[in-house]
């Protein structure tokens, strides 16, 4: 069964809102929207280049994939764009590969977020101790970067320490049980050992035996990843509550010996938890409905960060700060932008953005970028530096405290984005229930 | 008089674009065997009407010694008709195209940082930027697409780059499909299906498979990425397969 949350205006074709605000992409402000059967490659409406452009930009906004292969044959028209996406909303979940569409059957399979944590390592160093640490000069991370402070776990303090205390926080403020769960879904990009983080954090909560444990991948993307999955099995029926935890300490791994300031110094530590539970066993109180997700894959920027472990120990990184600078903030507008549309909810009335958050300078340019509020992203790098796949969980679980202030009917929708080495990228949204 | 050895490219059904190779006169003896690319076009437009001749076919010509505006470089006005002396086989334009411009990196391409289209799909460069309009490359995969009947290819680069949905203008490639959806019933799916399984086959594993990557003339400011050729050139009796 599909999940069906996408809100839109009264009486609105999300089709045709989605299909009207991408085809003026391709053109000027002044071409009149095109009558629905004109072929608009043959009336020059639109070239060859902006026809598939068009396509594309429709696929991503809508979540239906391979819309060019279903128009093969068909006539380039608005009418075939339009048909081809109510058909394919027709189509059963099971039989269809792609990510869910918006026009999928409605289902009755809401996902809340009903509680969340996040927790950064007690020592806080200022950022010229670690200018200092990396052999750099004194003032480089603040005055680049503009990170002021970074978190970093204390000897006592590891994934497994951090990652449990977030999630034991979270199912208390829920009123829950760690025996309630069913699975723990865990994320780091730090943690490599074995037993994997989810069953260590498994056997720390004193979950059911029969409750699963999943770690998933994808770096700084992970708790979005982690978040899909959880969705997938609430919403398929195999589970009610599940935890979705993030853990990483990068000051053991990223230390001066083995990686260079620019890429090192960027980084602290920190978790994040959030408890997700099916929306009709939810008991009341605060929550926010997960919308749908949208993932992909920028291979064109994978060169410009790569990690990998060296023989003989140590890390081989490769890191072209400026390129992946441009390549993240590129990248996360277009999330934004692809989100706002499928979602159908305005950039403009969104109460948070939970994003990656690399350093303060590049979320200012982000949020200038989008043209909103550099207030509306929670600033966790600039004293915490990039947590990783707990960044975006840290900037999250802000967003969702700022909105538990708020009284429930000036709650705002949450935008979630994040990147991850490859170039991964993903989005979603959150609606308050 | 001077020899160029024909390596058509074409960017519309109605206008062909031509390439050739020039053996690179301007570097040392020991160098030689390099090869330059050039564009020849007509005195008033970017391509041809008509052009008889051949990928392969070795043509006698007079050029005038002007090069175009960046990033067409190539371009090259042609002074008189050509006269095909020669022609050599498929493998040994590849192998002569090799020795030309070539980049295992998108930036290396043209010589100038590429960007993608936040709106949708397709991959430019400023022409302020670039330093050429063609280039050479192989890649680490291919795929072709049949994409709202617009032929598309994605391809990954040595480097690790990705460039997707870049429209194939290759004239022999563009015959060859439009040749594929002439016949018989379900021709989109069937072409589809030969360019999913037996493409990777036919192509990916001939030992004279090579791409070159061209672009397009400004548009708004921005020249687009395109697949100006493919190697291996498909074969008619392809089209018995599906």
């Amino acid at each position: 069964m599909a999940l069906r949350q996408t809100p839109s205006l009264k009486g609105e074709d999300p089709f045709r809102r989605i299909i009207e605000a991408c085809f003026r992409r391709e053109v000027d402000s002044a071409t009149p929207f095109p009558n629905e059967t004109e072929d608009l490659i043959e009336t020059g409406i639109l070239d060859s280049m902006a026809w598939v452009s068009f396509l594309r930009a429709v696929e991503t906004a809508s979540g239906v994939s391979d819309l060019g292969s279903v128009l093969n044959e068909q006539p380039a028209s608005i009418a075939s764009v339009l048909a081809a996406l109510r058909e394919s909303s027709k189509k059963p979940l099971a039989s269809d590969h792609s990510q869910r569409g918006i026009g999928r059957p409605a289902g009755t399979l809401s996902v809340l977020i009903t509680a969340s944590c996040s927790a950064q390592g007690s020592r806080v160093v200022p950022s010229e101790e670690v200018d200092h640490a990396f052999g750099m000069p004194i003032g480089k991370l603040r005055k680049r970067a503009g990170i002021e402070s970074l978190a970093y776990a204390t000897k006592r303090e590891n994934e497994l320490t951090l990652g449990a205390k977030t999630a034991e926080e979270a199912l208390r403020d829920a009123s829950y049980g760690a025996q309630e769960l069913d699975w723990i879904i865990a994320t780091s990009e730090t943690h490599h050992d074995y037993p994997a983080l989810s069953a260590q954090l498994h056997s720390r909560l004193l979950a059911r035996e029969n409750c699963g444990a999943l770690d998933v991948g994808g770096g700084c993307l992970g708790l979005l990843n982690a978040l899909a999955v959880a969705q997938s099995l609430i919403a398929s029926g195999v589970a009610r509550t599940i935890a979705v935890v993030t853990a990483d300490v990068h000051s053991r791994t990223l230390t001066p010996d083995c990686v260079a300031g620019e890429f090192g110094g960027l980084f602290g530590d920190g978790a994040s938890a959030f408890l997700l539970r099916r929306e009709e066993d939810a008991r009341g109180g605060f929550g926010y409905r997960l919308g749908e997700f949208l993932f992909g894959c920028a291979g064109q920027y994978a060169a410009a960060i790569r990690v990998a472990g060296k023989k003989g120990g140590g890390l081989d990184v490769k890191f072209e700060g400026e390129a992946l600078s441009r390549a993240a903030i590129t990248r996360m507008e277009m999330v934004i932008s692809a989100v706002e549309m499928r979602s159908g909810i305005p950039r403009a009335s969104v109460g948070g953005f939970a994003t990656h958050q690399p350093n303060p300078r590049l979320l200012t340019l982000l949020a200038k970028q989008c043209g909103v509020s550099p207030d509306a992203f929670p600033p966790i790098c600039r004293t915490s530096g990039n947590l990783g796949s707990s960044m975006c969980g840290a900037a999250l679980h802000t967003a969702l405290q700022n909105a538990a202030r708020a009284e429930a009917r000036q709650r705002k929708p949450i935008f979630l984005t994040s990147l991850g080495p490859g170039l991964l990228f993903g989005g979603s949204w959150l609606t308050p229930a | 008089m001077e020899r160029m050895l024909c390596t058509t490219g074409f960017t519309a059904k109605t206008a062909e674009e031509l390439f050739g190779l020039l053996r690179n006169a301007a570097v040392k003896q020991r160098e030689r065997q390099k090869f330059q690319s050039i564009r020849p076009i007509p005195a008033s437009a970017h391509s041809w009407n008509y052009f008889p001749h051949q990928r392969g076919d070795i043509l006698e010509f007079s050029l005038t010694p002007f090069s175009g505006a960046s990033p067409h470089v190539e371009d090259r006005v042609s002074m008189r008709d050509f006269r095909k002396t020669a022609a050599v086989a498929e493998p040994e334009v590849a192998s002569y195209l090799g020795k030309a411009e070539c980049s295992d990196s998108l930036r290396g391409l043209f010589e100038c940082a590429i960007h993608e289209n936040r709106q949708g799909s397709g991959v430019y460069a400023y022409p302020t930027e670039a330093r050429r309009s063609i280039c050479g490359c192989h890649t680490k995969n291919l795929r072709l697409e049949l994409y709202g009947n617009e032929l598309r290819a994605t391809l990954v680069l040595f480097s690790g780059e990705v460039a997707r949905d870049l429209p194939v203008v290759d004239r022999d490639w563009l015959d060859f499909t439009d040749a594929a959806e002439n016949r018989g019933a379900n021709r989109a799916a069937r072409l589809e299906r030969f360019l999913n399984s037996q493409f990777q086959y036919k192509i990916m594993s001939c030992p004279h498979y090579f791409v070159r990557i061209g672009l397009t003339r400004p548009y708004r400011e921005a020249c687009w990425l395109m697949l100006d050729t493919l190697f291996p050139i498909p074969k008619a009796d392809w089209l018995e397969e599906f």
